[in-house]
């Protein structure tokens, strides 16, 4: 299984900026925030305070989180819109293994 | 030159709420206000994470209330933050929503001397001596922290009514006006104005701040659209004086009261005209919002408070007030 940030490296960096925006906006409209582990919500915070989710602790904080929350529209903007089928895949594994 | 705030209702998980204060604090805005309702996540709550995660903007409530909220411990939440983010904290203290407090069992009596009690209790408690005070709504007797508070910190009256806004002028270092239209705030600054030179002071001791609803988007339709279901509640909650002074048909009003009485909120929200969004919001493309905001400050508003609901997707439209909204005032 790979980690998240793993997982980011498998994506294209010309895609990740629109992956970005994406998740970001699948978190803060999500209504299933009980889903959200508070030490992740911690790191969120803490990531956003100082970086950015553009880079890639970024959107591996990013992953984890959607991957809790939102996992169904999560694989499916990486598969369908995204055409990333692999990522998408190692997401689901991370996911249902816990993430790392 | 006008500063910019932003206010957020803490009805969601707290870090999507500080999530958008630090956004808020990046992209360039002076002040952040939190809404205090019992039935939300608790706002001192939102504010200490807040704190943690910010380090320039300046954030209080807004507004609390002292019907709630006892005084003293207001200036306890306050000046513990205080500790945490010094200098960066500001409280609004205004009479509270009377049908929210009532289904609380709180009556809320007296409204104006409760405010005035409220803030003269909480400035005495945080000049850290003994405190006894007799007021009309609150008596304190012998109160005292056991702590030294860090000092003053500054407060805005959330104000409406003519005797409200007065006093706000008159005891307050800023005033909250619930208002987006350049009558209402002309007509807030008449009151204001009367309170300060009661008080000896100058119209620019006292930062008049514009609580206003607020929608940008740059399809004008999408930002109406978000902003129609905060424009319905504010007609059903306006009294009857304010809906003349804009030519708002009160049967149209009170159509839209009774839908929302009922939870038909279909009805309600399709009700609200064209004159009531231009009465209270300001709502359309960044263009059109600057316009409007330029016709505050013509009123005399020295802090313009983007509220509520702030546009249709809340993220991008901080970014978009970012870029083309606040520089327009600032650069």
């Amino acid at each position: 299984m790979l980690t998240y940030k793993k997982i980011v490296k498998m994506i294209p960096v010309e895609k990740r900026e629109e992956l970005s925006d994406k998740l970001l906006n699948y978190l803060l409209k999500s209504k299933k925030e009980k889903k959200m582990p508070s030490s992740l919500a911690k790191c969120f915070l803490s990531q956003w305070q100082t970086g950015s989710f553009d880079d890639e602790v970024g959107l591996a904080v990013l992953l984890e989180a959607t991957a809790l929350l939102e996992p169904e529209k999560t694989t499916e903007f990486l598969e369908q819109e995204l055409q990333l089928a692999e990522v998408a895949k190692a997401l689901k594994e991370a996911a249902s293994a816990g993430g790392v | 030159m006008v500063n910019f705030g932003i206010e957020f209702v803490p009805k969601e998980a707290y870090w999507k709420t500080v999530y958008y204060a630090i956004q808020s604090e990046k992209r360039g805005f002076d002040n952040l206000w939190i809404t205090d309702h019992y039935n939300n996540r608790n706002v001192y709550v939102t504010l200490a994470a807040t704190a943690m995660y910010t380090k320039k903007i300046v954030f209080g409530p807004g507004v609390t209330n002292p019907f709630l909220v006892n005084p003293i411990m207001t200036a306890q939440s306050l000046a513990s933050l205080d500790e945490m983010a010094p200098g960066r904290v500001v409280l609004g203290m205004g009479a509270g929503d009377k049908t929210t407090l009532a289904s609380t069992g709180i009556e809320a009596t007296k409204q104006l001397s409760a405010v005035v009690d409220a803030i003269a209790i909480f400035k005495a408690m945080l000049e850290g001596k003994s405190v006894t005070y007799e007021g009309a709504v609150f008596q304190v007797k012998g109160t005292k922290f056991n702590f030294k508070p860090r000092g003053q910190i500054p407060v805005y009256v959330g104000a409406q009514g003519p005797k409200m806004l007065a006093t706000a002028g008159k005891i307050g270092d800023g005033v909250l006006i619930n208002a987006s239209h350049p009558k209402d705030i002309d007509y807030a600054v008449k009151q204001i104005k009367s309170g300060v030179k009661e008080a000896g002071k100058n119209l620019s001791d006292v930062d008049v701040t514009a609580y206003t609803s607020f929608s940008v988007h740059e399809k004008p339709e999408k930002a109406m659209q978000a902003a129609s279901p905060v424009v319905a509640f504010i007609v059903a909650g306006s009294p009857n004086v304010i809906l003349e002074r804009h030519g708002i048909d009160l049967e149209k009003a009170n159509k839209i009261r009774g839908a929302l009485k009922k939870g038909d909120f279909g009805v309600a929200f399709g009700s609200v005209s064209p004159k009531m969004m231009e009465a209270f919001s300001i709502a359309g493309t960044p263009d059109v919002c600057n316009e409007k905001i330029s016709r505050l400050l013509k009123a005399g508003i020295t802090q313009f408070v983007v509220g509520s609901p702030i546009g249709p997707n809340v993220r991008k439209s901080i970014d978009l007030i970012s870029e083309q909204v606040i520089p327009h005032f600032k650069e």
